[in-house]
């Protein structure tokens, strides 16, 4: 037997997995390097075997739990999402089409009135409230900068 | 794995199924230092091993659904703990050549007459963790799993869709490369 052979059934025969007869057993009892290699081999397996097993901390069922609600909070805000933009293409899609079945049998010639009054309308409500324009502008900052904080706050952490 | 236990896991797969928050939180106080120990001996930095730990957890959450049952619940975890282990791109132990390591290493080996035989287990158990940290991502893995108490061959082999000759192999592989690396150490 050569050494490459006896070298390469070192770690089988270190883990027990292979017993050290015949010819492997003459090679290991007149080869001291595969015989040191072999000793070697022993007291590696000794250390892996005697390796710590660490514990999860005390804390990581509590941690995990609340990362598991995070993130199916998070699904279902995404999913949310989804619900809403698909009902909003359906409304944009009915308004169109609407529009359109107007258009096609000239009722829209009838309702350019309605849209004339309501365009009206909206002018005279926009001078209304021009003056007041400053306020619902910082209003609205508030309410961005709340949301703002209230992302960061919720956003992933990594804990 | 005794019947009795094999229903009782089934058991607590199927509330966990049917949205019962308690038997999720259950579940991982069951498992939880199973998968702590293997991601914490596969990158060794606490901190990041609790969070591929939580990982592992939200994997099942979410996998919990497709579960069929069909491999033991144990077999299913240590698969995902490969892959998290295995995806884990910003893992700092880099994996260098034998060559390099010996350069990198030029430091005097434990001279255990001299120190005192405590230190030097001590020193000898730092520079067997620092040498596995040098191993290949797949290699940490099998060297963690294959020697915490209860894993089979025949586990992991499934766990990671391997031929369990391939697993055998990759393990012998795995502890000759420690073994250069550490042939001063073991003298």
């Amino acid at each position: 037997m050569y050494c490459d052979e006896a070298l390469d059934a070192v770690e089988a025969v270190a883990a027990g997995e292979l017993a050290i007869e015949g010819r492997l057993a003459e090679h290991y009892a007149g080869c001291r390097d595969c015989a040191a290699a072999l000793a070697q081999a022993r007291r590696l397996e000794q250390l892996l075997h005697q390796r710590p097993v660490p514990h999860a901390p005390a804390q990581f069922t509590a941690r995990t739990m609340a990362r598991v609600r995070r993130a199916r909070w998070r699904s279902e805000q995404v999913f949310d999402l989804g619900f809403n933009v698909a009902i909003a293409i359906v409304i944009l899609a009915l308004l169109v089409g609407a529009w359109a079945l107007l258009n096609r049998t000239g009722l829209t010639s009838v309702s350019n009135d309605a849209v004339n009054l309501l365009a009206a309308a909206t002018v005279a409500f926009a001078q209304r409230v021009a003056p007041a324009l400053p306020l619902y502008l910082g209003a609205t900052a508030l309410v961005v900068t709340a949301l703002g904080i209230w992302w960061w706050a919720e956003r992933d952490v990594g804990i | 794995m005794d019947p009795a236990a094999v229903a009782a896991e089934r058991t607590l797969v199927e509330r966990c199924r049917s949205g019962d928050a308690g038997a999720l939180q259950e579940l991982v106080d069951q498992y939880k230092n199973l998968v702590f120990g293997l991601i914490a001996r596969t990158v060794q930095d606490r901190a990041k091993a609790e969070d591929l730990a939580q990982e592992v957890f939200l994997r099942m959450h979410r996998g919990l659904p497709y579960f069929r049952g069909e491999a033991r619940l144990s077999t299913w975890i240590y698969r995902i703990v490969a892959n998290v282990c295995l995806q884990d791109h910003a893992s700092p132990a880099r994996t260098v050549s034998l060559d390099q390591w010996n350069e990198d290493t030029a430091r005097p080996p434990i001279a255990p007459a001299a120190a005192d035989r405590q230190f030097a287990d001590f020193e000898l158990r730092d520079r067997l963790e620092k040498a596995i940290a040098r191993l290949p991502a797949n290699y940490r893995l099998l060297v963690a799993a294959h020697y915490f108490e209860g894993v089979r061959y025949e586990d992991l082999a499934e766990a990671l869709e391997l031929p369990l000759g391939t697993v055998k192999v990759q393990l012998h592989r795995a502890k000759q490369q420690l073994r250069r690396l550490l042939e001063t150490e073991l003298k």
